[in-house]
């Protein structure tokens, strides 16, 4: 197992690198620069910015020193944001992602989950079909809509939690976002279990546990339940990631100081070394992600071995 | 003739100086203060610093205005008062002597004195320094243009320290509006001990020295700017906000539901289509000053089509400004014809004179013109603009008029906003829509926009005639006389028909009925939190 982890996280290295390369060269050839504004710069004050970013060495020699910097943990500085590196950045916003992105994924794990298992139980009956709509309104209706809805009913029309805005972990600041993600989320987890534990419930080994007239809990909790929670393993790697551009909608609409907000100022702006620096980002914690999910595998079927 | 009009100047500056005594940070009798004297507004965006050097945005300057003091300052009508500077003098047609109060500290207790606007200033125009708006400011000051481009060394630059107390400013010709000019912060003091002791750390909270009536507390990227009441500030008696929190809101509904929450008492700009519904709805807080900004199109003058007056002058005659702005963008904006924009200080803004035919007979003049340069109808010509809904209105309904009265269509090329600038400044592009804000209360901020080789002018006209007026305007002594030369020239431009003049800019917005100080007198949209307080509610 140890020896997986590790080559998983070696094999890492040469996907960051594509991705980093990759879009190094999309931001490069984007038409637009980081100094592009209504007011056009005169060509000295260009020529002085472009000197103070290193944007006036050739292509290569910024590539490979933006490489080198790189596996020294250096991001570069911000384009837009002259006073902060982007490790400054990346580091102030993270962990207001993580969290709200990190409650919400477990919320929906934990209630989606207890959803399906409810309607894959209750199969073809109210209770199933209310519980799929209700999940469906989550996966069919825009998160920006969803969004101003909320704010409208709890933020403006009943004065019980704040718009939006983000004070320094404050809880009540976070309930509505975290709502928001969790609604999203909750719709794949509660769909993917209910189909799955439906399945599993109609294999040969469950028929052979009720025909041995064990009970429908030790059933679904002992025997149906680990099986059936595979797809949805299945389901977090992407979950989770897209919970990251899940957060450019929510954190937008409840201005939250997340990655979310930064990735579109960091495009909008044409921060090059920022951009970058998410891409890195990003692509780290998808590799992590899968490769906690691969583990998740193994232990919910032991027939998996790496 | 050269000593009276020095005079004449000298007795506007006792004006102003008057003017600002009344004005500075006064709460009107009877008015009773809220216990909590803490401000939130929104500032639009992150800023992108907090070093005034290199400010550039609306949104980093507002903040550099509460954190640091010029040598002179706007009030909230946007009248030009003393800050450091407790007077100034024009003493020869080039030189201006600013006299600094002896009162003035920085946050640490140091005093402020002529050394740290040397500092503040050389440091601005240093190519090591980068400022985006150094050559915009920087060649109003002797050898300014040339520090920038690297010619000439920091220290040549024509700003000295006569004594402590006495600051000597050389201009490369005479600067009449050289107070307000030094209001903008980017040419203000800078604490130089600080920045050599934290380098590019100097700005954050817990490192910045400031001169302002705020110091910084907080600063959280993409969250907020926290500011508390500074209590070395010279003028502290007159501060009555205590606390003033920035928020970063970039989207105007997020901006209006933290408003209507009760969570911000300012926003920044109403979301386009908003403002009528919020006139109905909240007449107390709506607020919509005229800005010192202009809407307009600008026309590529090499393009083969539009390379033609005649083509140009039938375009800008057909669209029918008093329904774009009270129709379409329905947010209080007046008709412009000129690229001065009303209330600008040093040229007046003119009007075509076919602006009060009624639209028929410009319909028929307008196809005169197109037939006799030879346009058909069902000509197209590429319009480009940034990914907005507003812009896309104004397009729409231009395209509009362009197609039904002139057969002419619009081939409508929507982008990232980046990709427009680019497309704009590098000229690729027939019709790009345009915008400007002054950076300064002087007619030549929008001069800029049409002078020959001018960096700001995309549209690549030029008129040698009337930039040898500017030239002229620019060397005058005489207010009045720079004012109707700046006036004949732009007037002059115009008839070349170089950009398209739509709307001039208005900032609708809701502010809490409770905060005092706000105006909508305030035409460059410049409010030092210094000048605001909370009234009991």
């Amino acid at each position: 197992m140890w020896s997986y982890t590790l080559r998983r996280i070696l094999s890492a290295i040469p996907t960051l690198w594509v991705a980093v390369t990759v879009c190094y060269v999309l931001v490069r050839i984007t038409p637009g620069g980081p100094f592009d504004g209504e007011r056009k710069l005169s060509a000295a004050v260009l020529a002085n910015l472009q000197a103070k970013y290193h944007l006036d060495w050739p292509w290569y020699k910024q590539y490979f020193s933006y490489l080198n910097n790189l596996l020294h943990g250096d991001l570069g500085a911000s384009f837009r944001f002259a006073d902060w590196s982007v490790n400054d950045l990346v580091a102030n916003a993270l962990p207001v992602s993580l969290t709200i992105g990190g409650i919400s994924i477990l919320l929906a794990l934990l209630l989606g989950v207890s959803a399906g298992i409810v309607a894959a139980l209750r199969q073809n009956s109210w209770v199933d079909y209310l519980l799929m709509f209700k999940i469906s309104v989550g996966s069919t209706v825009p998160s920006f809509v969803i969004g101003p809805i909320l704010i409208l009913f709890f933020a403006i029309w009943w004065t019980m939690l704040p718009a939006g805005g983000w004070n320094d972990f404050g809880a009540k600041y976070m309930v509505l976002p975290i709502a928001l993600l969790t609604i999203i989320n909750m719709a794949t987890t509660g769909r993917v279990m209910r189909g799955s534990l439906i399945e599993v419930l109609n294999s040969n080994f469950i028929r052979t546990a009720r025909a041995k007239g064990l009970s429908t809990r030790t059933i679904v909790l002992r025997h149906a339940l680990k099986p059936a929670l595979i797809p949805v393993a299945s389901a977090i790697g992407p979950m989770a990631i897209s919970s990251i551009t899940a957060a450019v909608v929510t954190e937008h609409v409840f201005s939250l100081p997340g990655l979310g907000k930064l990735i579109t100022t960091a495009a909008s702006n044409r921060d090059y070394t920022l951009i970058l620096g998410l891409v890195v980002l990003v692509t780290v914690l998808a590799v992590l992600v899968n490769l906690l999910v691969d583990l998740l595998y193994a232990w919910l079927d032991p027939r998996i071995r790496y | 003739m050269k000593n009276m009009s020095i005079k004449m100047m000298a007795g506007a500056v006792a004006l102003c100086f008057a003017a600002g005594s009344v004005w500075a940070a006064k709460v009107p009798a009877g008015t009773q203060l809220h216990a909590k004297q803490e401000l939130v507004r929104n500032n639009g965006s992150e800023p992108e610093t907090l070093d005034p050097a290199v400010a550039e945005s609306v949104g980093a300057n507002n903040l550099t205005r509460d954190l640091f003091e010029g040598l002179t300052a706007t009030d909230s009508v946007g009248k030009v008062v003393p800050g450091v500077a407790e007077s100034w003098k024009q003493v020869d047609p080039t030189t201006w002597v600013f006299k600094l109060r002896k009162n003035a500290k920085w946050s640490n207790g140091d005093n402020v004195v002529a050394g740290d606007f040397v500092y503040g200033m050389q440091r601005f125009v240093d190519p090591k320094t980068a400022s985006p708006y150094a050559s915009t400011y920087g060649i109003f000051i002797a050898n300014g243009q040339e520090i920038v481009d690297g010619k000439k060394a920091p220290s040549e630059l024509g700003v000295k320290a006569i004594d402590q107390y006495t600051l000597e400013i050389k201009t490369p010709y005479p600067v009449g509006f050289m107070p307000d000019l030094m209001s903008n912060l980017n040419l203000g003091p800078i604490h130089k001990a600080t920045v050599e002791k934290f380098g590019k750390e100097w700005t954050k909270p817990g490192n910045m020295v400031s001169n302002g009536a705020f110091v910084l507390k907080d600063w959280q990227v993409n969250n907020k700017v926290v500011l508390e009441k500074n209590p070395q500030y010279w003028d502290k008696a007159n501060v009555q906000l205590t606390k003033v929190t920035y928020l970063p809101i970039e989207d105007g509904n997020a901006d209006v539901k933290l408003y209507q929450s009760g969570e911000n008492d300012w926003v920044y700009q109403l979301p386009p289509g908003t403002f009528d519904k919020f006139k109905t709805e909240l007449p107390k807080e709506i607020k919509n000053g005229t800005m010192l900004g202009l809407r307009y199109y600008s026309y590529n003058n090499t393009d083969p089509l539009l390379k033609d007056v005649r083509v140009r002058k039938a375009l800008s005659m057909v669209i029918d400004r008093d329904i774009l702005g009270q129709k379409i963008t329905a947010d209080g904006q007046a008709p412009a014809y000129s690229v001065i924009v009303k209330g600008v200080a040093g040229a007046d803004a003119g009007v075509y004179d076919w602006s009060t035919w009624p639209m028929d007979k410009r319909v028929a003049e307008a196809k005169k013109l197109m037939a006799a340069a030879g346009v058909q109808p069902g000509t197209k010509i590429k319009f480009s603009y940034n990914n907005s809904e507003y812009h896309k209105k104004m397009a729409v309904f231009v395209a509009s008029e362009w197609r039904t009265k002139l057969g002419v269509e619009m081939d409508m090329e929507a982008m990232e906003f980046k990709a427009l600038l680019k497309k704009r400044h590098d000229g690729e592009f027939q019709i790009a829509r345009n915008g400007w804000v002054a950076d300064y209360n002087d007619a030549t901020t929008f001069l800029t926009l049409v002078q020959c080789g001018s960096d700001q002018n995309d549209n690549k006209n030029c008129n040698k005639k009337a930039d040898e007026l500017i030239l002229k305007g620019n060397q005058s002594l005489n207010p009045a006389e720079r004012k109707k030369l700046f006036t004949q020239a732009a007037a002059m431009i115009m008839q070349d028909y170089p950009m398209i003049p739509l709307l001039q800019y208005t900032l609708p917005r809701l502010v809490k009925p409770y905060v005092g100080g706000y105006s909508t007198m305030n035409p460059m949209d410049r409010f030092r939190s210094k000048d605001l307080y909370i009234i009991k509610h």
